[in-house]
């Protein structure tokens, strides 16, 4: 059964919206495409004033004991804007993995910082298109953690990382220290992402479990950031929907509004089904944390926002012609958004596999 | 449990009894004449258990319930089978219409109360050869004579005209005004001198739809449903009465998991289809597609419980569960391969993928085609410009043919 947002619920996304349409400039974003380290500070200072990386973490450490449900309409309104820094996500994924799974101490030594925003996290699980390898690429041994993890969102900037290592007896999940990591930076499309290869060489590690449970855990997390990322994603599939549908309207060909062409006008109607199935996948995987079926529901929602995203930044460029592939104009923000978020999280290969699998068990 | 999962559970109790009686199993085999029979019995039945006009007034026979309880009920009902579809139309658009619009009350009542005891069917005469989803481009007309009227010219497409007692029609009145505005709606006696009824045999090889002629078919203008030229509205207000009817994201096809049954059971290269990547992107975007629109089904639903009206994102069933059920109709016949040429023209669309696939097409045309649902979302939801219509404005008998 899927919910109806309540007041609380819709006042958060309206202050976030317009917090955020307030603060948010394209000049800027277009200047981070340009160097390699810097992310959008301007956000991040945002999330952490306005609590949104306390949001859904609990009140014991600074939380404010909300859920995924607003979280989501958080990333959404983030989504439109383009403005998320990728810690919003992943510092939530960390601080999740160490409340459920960790110790006292470890809770006591993390939750605070990571909550209140000043400790920035990263995840790091993935493995080329492995979000979630067989044989992770990282060893956890006596003496510490052990290899090379690639193309860590946020690992630029993070201080602590959760990861999926090989342990003794099988896969374990982490806590890693990145004080002493060696990192990398990645020159990439979308380099506000800030991201990087991260060397560990006898780092220290501090184990939350082990073995199959570890694996649980981490599709757990993964799925938990799956479905943020989602609303991220249907939030720029949004944007970019009404984009497209704004300028069908002023922009005219032939002596009419170029959206009374059929070829437009269902463009931008089919952009406007993929927006509403993702939100509905993306509303009904919120609501169904902590229960049998949630890790399904994230990957129907991870499946029907990717194919949103990605296809509203395709077909709005299109429905722009020679304007939309300006550097000025800064449909390419989107466009760039897009393919980063798709792989962020795992793409759709994991995904697809991820659900087939559980239906497999079920329909037997 | 709320009243309304009160009410959904001594449902689906009441069907589960029925269904030995007038269930899938109770049609197997029958002529279509004897499906007919078994319908009107069943109709009957809900008649007698307080299941027929749920949302309808009591004073009409109905039994004063909301909206609601009519999709819980509907949802309920499509699981068993039930030979219901020959009442879908007169009792879906035309007697809600004859309820809201007819004129003579004592007489209204009586049609009512015998369409929804399955005794009396109605169709709807809207299409034809030269308009469907141009309505009013209609060319059926009505012209005086003496008190009433005369009616000459073809309908098409009329679902179940050929079991019809009665049916609601929309003919230009006239010709010298620009098109929407010559219409006028009537209903008709379908026994009438002059009306001739053809069923069309479609594709799939039934027969429910129509080619309906009419010579010189009098009528009397007390069987004039709207002002004279103001026929489109009603027929508009037709379309519109039930905007949330109970919805299949399968697209009235075949559920997800007889694909996925389909997929573990057939060998593909020497392993079972659903290890195959090729199906597994299949299934998955499926799974996410259906899932979403059964997301969007329920929260319709909640807000109707809480009183609100449901988003415009509702449209978006029809369009997007049957062509995707089209494709992949066409999938699972491709697993079959060459053990997929079997066909049963009478199997179940919803169980038998052949024929789903064959008659995919009609659900991506009847009730509004798919590119007459997008121009519905690009203009009313999203607010872009109409098409250029060149006939706009201009007198109905000017427009070049």
């Amino acid at each position: 059964m899927s919910i109806l947002y309540d007041e609380g619920q819709e006042a958060i996304a309206r202050e976030s919206r317009r917090v955020l349409e307030a603060r948010v400039s394209k000049e800027a974003m277009l200047s981070l495409l340009e160097s390699v380290g810097r992310y959008d500070e301007g956000f991040w200072a945002t999330a952490k004033e306005q609590g949104w990386t306390a949001l859904s973490l609990p009140e014991a450490y600074g939380g404010l004991d909300l859920g995924l449900v607003e979280l989501g309409l958080i990333a959404h309104q983030a989504g439109r804007s383009l403005s998320g820094a990728p810690f919003l996500t992943a510092g939530f994924g960390v601080a999740k993995a160490i409340a459920l799974y960790g110790s006292d101490d470890q809770k006591a030594a993390w939750l605070a910082g990571l909550a209140s925003g000043e400790t920035i996290g990263a995840v790091a699980f993935a493995e080329g298109a492995n979000a979630l390898p067989a044989r992770p690429a990282l060893t956890l041994a006596a003496g510490g953690l052990e290899g090379r993890v690639s193309g860590v969102a946020g690992g630029l900037a993070a201080e602590v990382a959760l990861v999926f290592a090989q342990g003794p007896d099988g896969p374990v999940l982490a806590i890693a220290d990145l004080a002493e990591a060696e990192r990398s930076a990645i020159e990439s499309f979308d380099n506000s992402r800030v991201y990087a290869d991260l060397v560990f060489a006898g780092t220290q590690a501090e184990r939350l479990l082990a073995g199959e449970a570890a694996r649980e855990a981490a599709l757990h997390i993964l799925a938990l950031q799956a479905v943020i990322t989602a609303h991220e994603q249907t939030g720029g599939a949004e944007a970019l929907m009404e984009i497209a549908r704004d300028y069908a309207v002023t922009r005219k060909a032939f002596g009419q509004p170029i959206g009374a062409f059929q070829s437009i006008k269902h463009r931008i109607a089919e952009l406007y089904a993929l927006v509403e199935l993702a939100r509905a996948n993306c509303i009904h995987a919120a609501s169904r944390e902590g229960k049998d079926d949630f890790i399904t529901a994230a990957a129907a929602a991870r499946i029907s926002a990717t194919e949103a995203y990605d296809t509203a930044a395709r077909d709005c460029v299109q429905i722009h012609g020679g304007i939309g592939v300006t550097w000025e104009l800064g449909l390419h923000l989107h466009t760039r958004r897009a393919r980063s978020l798709a792989i962020e999280q795992g793409p759709l290969f994991f995904w697809e596999d991820v659900l087939v699998e559980s239906l497999r068990g079920e329909a037997a | 449990m709320s009243d309304l999962e009160a009410f959904r559970a001594r449902a689906a109790a009441w069907l589960e009894a029925m269904a030995p009686l007038y269930g899938k199993a109770a049609g197997e085999g029958l002529s279509e004449a004897e499906d007919l029979a078994l319908a009107r019995r069943y109709q009957k039945a809900k008649f007698d258990a307080g299941y027929a006009g749920i949302n309808w007034p009591g004073e009409f026979g109905g039994q004063g319930l909301g909206h609601l309880e009519k999709v819980v009920f509907d949802t309920e009902e499509m699981k068993h089978g039930f030979p219901g579809f020959y009442f879908g139309i007169s009792l879906g658009m035309p007697i809600p219409v004859l309820m809201q619009f007819g004129q003579d009350k004592a007489w209204v009542k009586e049609r009512v109360l015998k369409a929804l005891q399955g005794e009396e069917i109605w169709c709807q005469l809207f299409s034809e050869p030269s308009g469907g989803s141009d309505l009013a481009g209609l060319r059926t007309r009505a012209e005086p004579d003496g008190n009433g009227w005369k009616i000459n010219g073809q309908k098409l497409w009329t679902s179940w005209a050929q079991y019809s007692d009665y049916g609601v029609i929309v003919v230009r009145t006239d010709p010298n005004v620009p098109k929407h505005k010559g219409l006028t709606y009537f209903w008709v006696d379908m026994k009438a001198p002059g009306v001739t009824v053809r069923p069309i045999k479609l594709v799939g090889g039934d027969s429910h739809v129509n080619e309906v002629f009419f010579d010189d078919v009098k009528i009397s203008d007390d069987q004039r449903m709207s002002p004279v030229g103001g026929g489109f509205a009603v027929a508009i207000a037709t379309l519109m009465i039930e905007r949330y009817v109970a919805t299949d994201s399968a697209g009235f096809g075949p559920h997800l998991d007889l694909f996925v049954d389909l997929a573990k059971d057939t060998d593909l290269n020497g392993r079972p289809a659903i290890e195959d990547a090729r199906i597994r992107q299949q299934i998955a975007r499926n799974y996410a597609m259906r899932s979403a629109l059964q997301s969007i089904t329920a929260r319709a639903m909640a807000m109707m419980q809480a009183g609100m009206t449901p988003g415009p994102e509702g449209s978006l069933n029809k369009l997007v569960a049957v062509r995707s059920r089209q494709k992949l109709s066409e999938l699972a016949i491709d697993l079959k391969g060459n053990n997929g040429f079997h066909f049963n023209p009478h199997a179940s669309q919803k169980e038998d993928w052949a024929a789903s696939w064959i008659n995919a097409p009609t659900g991506r045309i009847a009730g509004g085609s798919d590119e007459t649902l997008l121009n519905t979302i690009a203009e009313k939801i999203l607010g872009l410009p109409q098409d250029h219509r060149p006939d706009k404005g201009i007198p109905f008998n000017q427009i070049p043919a």
